[in-house]
C-alpha cells in the first residue's frame, strides 16, 4: 500500500463531498418539517368506493356518488335531507317559500354574509345559473339530437323547473322568485344548490364580465323550443362547453376559482384516485358549524381491503358494500361500531297483466304463495338481524307514513303463505309461469329459488328464466316471461318517481300495470303542493296497486356502516348520500 | 441486423392493428353498458341513456366505432401534436390521462418486486442447483410452489392482517418476550442446519451459532427499544462492511487476489469516515443528490480499486465499487432508520407504520427520508405479494439452467484445468445460465407493465390492472384499449429485445436479417 494513492483517494473523496453540499434540498432539517404535520385538532378519515374526477357533480358525467359526495360539504343550501327522509331547511343560508298557490310561485332569498370562498357573495347569479341547468330552459335540441343544441349537460330531472319561466330577482340581487306554469308537486326539493356552481366563475370563464353580465345575457334569450331548434348561441355556448368539462379534474387546479366553496369546509388536497382532503372554509357561519378540523377522503373499491383499512386505523368511517362475510368481520374488530339498517333500494317481485296471470286470482294466487318472511331471514337476517319484509310500494319504514300505510293498504293479506287460499283461487288451475331475473346475483337466485319452491305447492308450473347480468335488463318488459324479481330504488324524498313506475304506459312500468283510478290519482299526485295531501293519495295509490295484484315488494337492501372509536356522532342515511348527510355532527374523540 | 429489426417492427405493427381489433370487439361484446339503467326507476333515465349512448356512441356498430377509435389512436404516432385521442372513459376524462397516471402507479409498485424477485429467484436458484438434491433445494422447491400455487388475493390479506395489523399492534409496545425470541431463535437454526449443508459437525455449529446469535439480537433489540428508535450506528456497518468487503471479493475476484480485498477494505474505512461527515449533508438530501452521492461512492471505490495497482486493476476497481455501493447502501438505511421516530410520531401516521392501502399516506408533507420511509411502508406489502408469487419461475428457471450448463463438457474441462471453483461457478457456469434467464425477465417485465390486477385491487392502488378492470366491468372499451395498446407495445418491445439480447449474450446464435 502505498499512502499518496490512498490520500490521493481520500482527497477526491472529499472534493466530490463538498461539491454535493451544493445540491442539497432547503427544508432545514428532519424535525421541523414533520413536526408541522403533527395533530392539529380532528381529523377523519372516510373511506368511499369511486374516484372523485370532478367539482361539478350537476353534469351527467359527473353526477357519480362520489363527486356529489364531496359537492355535499363544499357547499350550502337552502336545505338538506336528514336520515329520516325529511326536507329540513337551513335558515341561516336563505329562506325559501311558497308565496302563492295560483300560479305557483316560490321565492328562495340568500342571507347576506353568504359568500364564496374567493369573498364574492352567493346571489341571485348563482340562483339563475342552477335554475338554468336544472330546468333545461334554453336546451332546443330535438329527440334524435341532430338538430338544435343541449347547453347545460344535467343529470337530474328537468320536468319540475322546466315548467318556469325566466326567474324574477330582487332584493338587491339576493333572491328570486319562480313562477311555474302548472302545480309542481316537489316544489320544495326542484331548487337545489347543494352542488351549485358559482357564476361569476362561468361568467369570467366564458368571457363575460361579471355575473351581471351573465344575469343580462341569460335574461335575453329566448326559452329553447325542440320543436323550433335556433342556430346555438355562441356566449351561452361557451359558457355551457365550461360547465360540462371545465371543472373535471383529478388534481387539484393551479386555479382557485374551480374549486371555490360556500359550505363548512373546501377541498385542500387531491392525489388522483387515491384521496381528498377538505379543511374548514374559514369564512363560513351559515348553517351548521362542523366540529372537525379537516376530512381526508380514501378510495377502495374492495369491501375486504375496507375493513383492514379500518382495522389497522387507516381509515376511520366505512360504509362497505354489505355481505355476511363484511358483516363479520367488522363485528370482530375491536373498537369499532356497526351500524345496520336499510338502504332505499328494495327487490320486488312484478307479475305481467297478460299472459297466463292476466287474471287477477291467479296473480292473487300466486302473491300468496311468495313466502316473503323466509326470503327476508335467508338473503337478509344475516346481514341486519332486524329485517322485515318491505309492506308497501310506496312508501319505506324510514318513512312517516309507511306505518299508516302498511294498516291498510291491503298487504296485511300476504303476511304468510296461504297454498291452500291460492289452490282456491287457481281451481284447479296449474299454469306456467316463467320467472326472469338476474342469475348473477346470488339474492335473486336465492329469492326465486324460495318462490319457486313454494309456488310448485300450489300447482304453479314455475319456468327458470334467469338471464345473465348483462342480458336481462334489456329482457325487461319485453314480454318473454309472466313475472320478474329486480330491484328499484325508492327516490325517498318529492313524488315524482311514482308515475315513473305505476302509471300506465309509462317509461318503468314493464309489468303494464294499468289502472284508470290510479292514473287519475297520479295525474292528481304530482300537481298537489301539499305534503300531508300528498301523503293522502300516495296512500290510496298503494292501496290501488295491492289490490290489483300487481306483485309485491319483497325487501330493502341493507346499508352496512362502521366508524372507529376516534369519531363519534355518525349516523346511517339510507339515501345515496350516506354517512355524510350528518358531517357536521362527526367529532373526534 | 437492421433489416430484421425493422422487419420484426412491421409485424408488429400487424399485430397489434389485428389484436387490437379483436380486443375491442370482445370488450363491446362482454356485455351491455346501459346495464345500470335498464330496469332503473329515475324519472329522467331516457335521457341518461341518451347520454350514455352519446358518450360512448353506441349507435355505432362496434366493428365501426373501433376504426373511429383507431383514427384517434394514430394521432398518437404524430409526436408532438398533441393529437393523441383515445377515447374517453365513462366519467368524461380522456383515456390518455388516466393512462398516465396508472402508468405511473404501477411502474412505482412493480420495478421493486421485479427487481427483487430477479435477485432472490436467480440466488436461490443457484443455490439450489449446486445442492441439488439437497434438503435445502427440496425446501426451497416446495416454498417456491406454494407461493406460486397460493391465491393472491388470499395472501395480500394474510399480508394485511399478519404484516400490517399486527405488527402495528406489536410496535404499539414492541417488546419481544424470552420465549418468542428462544422459538425465532430456533426456528432460525433450523433453517442454518438446512442451509449451511456439509458433515453433521458443521452444520451443528452454525446451527447453534444462528440460535445463540438470533436469540442474543432480538433480546439485545427489545431491551433497547430498537423498533421504536432503529438504527446501525457505525459498529454494525464497520461490521457488516468487512463481511460485505471479504463477501465480494470473494465472489468478484477471489480472496487470494490480496489487492481486491485490500481495495474492498480500505473502502469500507472510507465508508466509516463518509458516516460521520455526510450526515449534515443527508439531512437536507434530494433524490438528485441521493443518485450522485451514489456515483461518487462507487466512483470513490473504483478510484481506491485503481490506486492499489497490481497486476489486475479490474478486479480491483470492480470489489472496491461494489463494496463502496453496498456500504453507502448501508449508510442511506441507517438514515432512513434515524428518521422512523418520526415518521411513526407524525401525527398523520399515528403510531401505525405499516399500510394496507394506497401508496402514501395523504398530507403527509415529510422530508425526503421521510416520505421514502412512507413509500416504503405502503409499497412493502404489496411488492412482498408479488414477489412470492413469481419467485417460483426464476428460481425453477435458473436451477434447471445452472444444472444443465453445470454438466457441460466445458466446466469440467475447466476444473481439469485447475480453476478454482468459485471461478468455474461465477464465471464460466453463471454467465451462461443467465441467458436464458435474460428472456424470461424481458417476458415478464412486459406482462407486468399491463398491472398486477389483483394486488392492485386489494391494495388500493390505483394502476393499470384497475383501469383494465373498471373499463371490463363496465363495458367501456377505451380504458381497456389504452391498457391493451400500453401492454402490447411494452411485451412487443422486450421481446425485441430479448432476442437482440440474446444474440448479444450467447455468439452462438445470430439473428438472420
Amino acid at each position: 500500500m502505498r499512502l499518496g494513492r490512498i490520500s490521493k483517494a481520500l482527497g477526491v473523496a472529499a472534493v466530490a463531498a463538498l461539491a454535493l453540499s451544493a445540491c442539497a434540498g432547503n427544508s432545514g432539517g428532519t424535525s421541523s418539517s414533520s413536526a408541522a404535520a403533527a395533530k392539529s385538532g380532528g381529523t377523519a378519515t372516510v373511506v368511499e368506493v369511486n374516484a372523485f374526477n370532478t367539482f361539478n357533480s350537476n353534469t351527467a358525467d359527473g353526477n357519480t356518488d362520489i363527486n356529489s359526495k364531496v359537492a355535499y360539504p363544499t357547499h350550502s343550501s337552502f336545505y338538506y335531507i336528514d336520515n329520516k327522509l325529511n326536507v329540513v331547511h337551513n335558515d341561516k343560508f336563505g329562506k325559501f317559500e311558497k308565496i302563492s298557490d295560483n300560479p305557483l310561485t316560490v321565492k328562495y332569498t340568500i342571507n347576506d354574509g353568504v359568500k364564496w370562498s374567493d369573498g364574492a357573495p352567493v346571489d341571485a347569479s348563482d340562483m339563475i345559473l342552477q335554475w338554468a341547468v336544472a330546468s333545461g330552459y334554453y336546451n332546443d335540441a330535438d329527440a334524435t339530437g341532430k338538430k338544435g343544441t343541449s347547453y347545460f349537460s344535467y343529470a337530474g330531472d328537468t320536468t319540475g323547473l322546466g315548467l318556469t319561466s325566466f326567474p324574477e330577482i330582487g332584493d338587491n340581487n339576493r333572491s328570486i322568485t319562480i313562477k311555474y306554469s302548472k302545480p309542481f308537486a316537489d316544489w320544495e326539493i326542484a331548487l337545489d344548490m347543494s352542488a351549485a356552481i358559482p357564476a361569476h366563475v362561468l361568467a369570467q370563464k366564458a368571457g363575460l364580465k361579471d355575473s351581471q353580465a351573465f344575469i343580462d345575457l341569460l335574461k335575453g334569450l329566448p326559452k329553447g323550443d325542440p320543436k323550433a331548434p335556433k342556430p346555438a348561441n355562441a356566449q351561452l355556448k361557451k359558457m355551457a362547453d365550461f360547465f360540462n368539462t371545465g371543472f373535471d379534474t383529478k388534481t387539484l387546479p393551479s386555479d382557485p376559482s374551480l374549486y371555490l366553496s360556500d359550505g363548512p369546509y373546501i377541498v385542500k388536497s387531491m392525489t388522483p384516485d387515491q384521496s381528498l382532503t377538505m379543511v374548514r372554509n374559514k369564512d363560513y357561519n351559515w348553517g351548521p358549524t362542523p366540529s372537525l378540523d379537516e376530512i381526508t377522503v380514501r378510495y377502495i373499491g374492495d369491501s375486504a381491503a375496507q375493513v383492514q383499512a379500518l382495522k389497522n386505523g387507516e381509515a376511520d368511517i366505512v360504509s362497505p358494500q354489505a355481505s355476511s362475510d363484511t358483516v363479520e368481520q367488522l363485528k370482530a374488530i375491536q373498537g369499532v361500531t356497526v351500524d345496520q339498517g336499510n338502504q332505499l333500494a328494495y327487490d320486488h317481485l312484478d307479475l305481467n297483466f297478460s299472459g297466463p296471470l292476466k287474471d287477477l286470482n291467479v296473480r292473487q294466487a300466486f302473491m300468496k304463495t311468495v313466502p316473503r318472511q323466509d326470503i327476508v331471514d335467508k338473503i337478509i337476517k344475516k346481514l341486519d338481524p332486524n329485517a322485515k319484509p318491505l309492506d308497501s310500494q310506496i312508501f319505506v319504514p324510514q318513512q312517516a307514513s309507511y306505518a299508516d300505510s302498511v294498516k291498510s293498504n291491503g298487504s296485511a293479506d300476504y303476511q304468510s303463505v296461504d297454498i291452500d287460499g291460492a289452490k282456491k283461487l287457481l281451481n284447479g288451475a296449474t299454469p306456467t309461469i316463467k320467472i326472469m331475473y338476474n342469475k348473477d346475483n346470488p339474492n335473486r337466485v336465492d329469492a326465486f329459488s324460495l318462490i319457486r319452491e313454494s309456488a310448485t305447492k300450489a300447482g304453479f308450473k314455475i319456468v327458470d328464466g334467469g338471464l345473465g347480468k348483462s342480458d336481462w335488463g334489456k329482457a325487461l318488459g319485453d314480454g318473454s316471461y309472466d313475472a320478474t324479481i329486480f330491484g328499484w330504488i325508492n327516490p325517498g324524498v318529492g313524488v315524482s318517481g311514482i308515475p315513473q313506475i305505476f302509471k300506465t304506459g309509462n317509461g318503468s312500468n314493464f309489468n303494464k300495470f294499468s289502472d284508470p283510478a290510479a292514473d287519475q290519482l297520479m295525474d292528481k299526485l304530482i300537481q298537489t303542493t301539499d305534503k300531508t295531501q300528498q301523503n293522502d293519495l300516495e296512500k290510496q295509490i298503494d292501496q290501488k296497486i295491492w289490490a290489483s295484484g300487481y306483485g309485491l315488494p319483497l325487501f330493502q337492501s341493507v346499508n352496512v356502516d362502521a366508524y372507529s372509536d376516534r369519531i363519534t356522532g355518525v349516523k346511517l342515511m339510507p339515501n345515496q348520500t350516506g354517512v355524510w348527510w350528518n358531517f357536521w355532527e362527526w367529532a373526534a374523540k | 441486423m437492421v433489416t430484421y429489426i425493422v422487419r420484426r417492427l412491421i409485424t408488429a405493427v400487424l399485430i397489434l392493428l389485428g389484436a387490437s381489433f379483436v380486443v375491442y370487439i370482445l370488450t363491446a361484446a362482454s356485455g351491455d353498458p346501459l346495464q345500470e339503467y335498464r330496469g332503473s326507476n329515475l324519472p329522467n333515465v331516457a335521457d341518461l341513456i341518451k347520454a350514455r349512448t352519446q358518450l360512448l356512441d353506441l349507435d355505432t356498430p362496434a366493428p365501426l366505432r373501433y376504426f373511429k377509435w383507431l383514427a384517434g389512436a394514430g394521432g398518437c404516432l404524430i409526436p408532438f401534436a398533441g393529437s393523441c385521442d383515445l377515447g374517453k372513459n365513462l366519467a368524461g376524462q380522456p383515456v390518455t390521462a388516466a393512462l398516465g397516471q396508472a402508468m405511473t402507479q404501477t411502474l412505482g409498485l412493480v420495478t421493486a418486486a421485479i427487481i427483487l424477485a430477479v435477485l432472490v429467484g436467480v440466488f436461490l436458484g443457484i443455490i439450489t442447483a449446486l445442492r441439488q438434491y439437497s434438503a435445502l433445494d427440496y425446501g426451497v422447491t416446495f416454498m417456491a410452489f406454494l407461493f406460486f400455487s397460493l391465491p393472491i388475493f388470499w395472501v395480500a390479506v394474510l399480508l394485511k392482517e399478519y404484516g400490517a395489523i399486527d405488527f402495528n399492534n406489536f410496535l404499539r409496545d414492541p417488546q419481544i418476550p424470552l420465549l418468542t425470541a428462544l422459538t425465532i431463535g430456533l426456528v432460525v437454526a433450523v433453517l442454518a442446519w438446512i442451509i449451511s449443508g456439509g458433515a453433521v459437525k458443521r452444520r451443528a455449529v452454525s446451527a447453534a451459532a444462528a440460535f445463540v446469535v438470533v436469540t442474543a439480537v432480538l433480546l439485545y433489540l427489545s431491551v433497547t427499544n430498537w423498533f421504536r428508535s432503529p438504527g446501525l450506528g457505525p459498529v454494525v456497518i464497520l461490521i457488516a462492511g468487512a463481511a460485505i468487503a471479504f463477501g465480494v471479493t470473494l465472489l468478484s475476484a477471489g480472496l487470494k487476489n490480496r489487492k481486491a480485498l485490500y481495495s474492498a477494505l480500505i473502502t469500507v474505512g472510507l465508508g466509516i469516515i463518509a458516516y460521520y461527515s455526510v450526515q449534515g449533508l443527508l439531512d437536507q438530501a434530494t433524490p438528485l443528490m441521493i443518485v450522485l452521492l451514489a456515483i461518487a461512492t462507487v466512483l470513490v471505490g473504483a478510484a481506491v480499486g485503481y490506486f492499489m495497482g497490481g497486476y489486475d486493476r479490474g478486479q480491483n476497481m470492480r470489489a472496491g465499487g461494489i463494496t463502496a455501493f453496498l456500504i453507502g447502501v448501508l449508510i442511506v438505511a441507517d438514515k432512513y432508520m434515524q428518521n422512523w421516530p418520526d415518521y411513526f410520531n407524525n401525527g398523520r401516521v399515528r403510531g401505525r407504520p405499516i399500510a394496507t392501502i394506497g401508496a402514501a399516506t395523504p398530507n403527509l408533507n415529510g422530508d425526503y427520508w421521510v416520505s421514502g420511509l412512507d413509500a416504503f411502508t405502503h409499497l412493502i406489502l404489496p411488492t412482498v405479494a408479488l414477489v412470492l408469487i413469481s419467485l417460483a419461475s426464476y428460481t425453477r428457471f435458473t436451477r434447471s439452467s445452472m444444472l444443465e450448463i453445470m454438466n457441460m463438457d466445458y466446466i469440467r474441462t475447466a476444473r481439469a484445468k485447475g480453476l478454482s471453483e468459485r471461478t468455474v461457478v461465477m464465471r464460466h457456469a453463471f454467465r451462461n445460465a443467465l441467458i436464458p434467464i435474460a428472456t424470461v425477465v424481458a417476458f415478464d417485465i412486459g406482462g407486468l407493465i399491463g398491472g398486477a390486477v389483483i394486488t392492485e385491487t386489494v391494495f388500493a392502488i390505483p394502476g393499470m390492472g384497475v383501469l383494465f378492470f373498471d373499463g371490463i366491468s363496465h363495458v367501456d372499451p377505451n380504458p381497456v384499449m389504452g391498457v391493451f395498446i400500453v401492454t402490447a407495445i411494452t411485451a412487443m418491445v422486450f421481446n425485441l429485445i430479448a432476442d437482440l439480447v440474446y444474440s448479444a449474450l450467447d455468439p452462438r446464435v445470430r439473428v438472420k436479417s
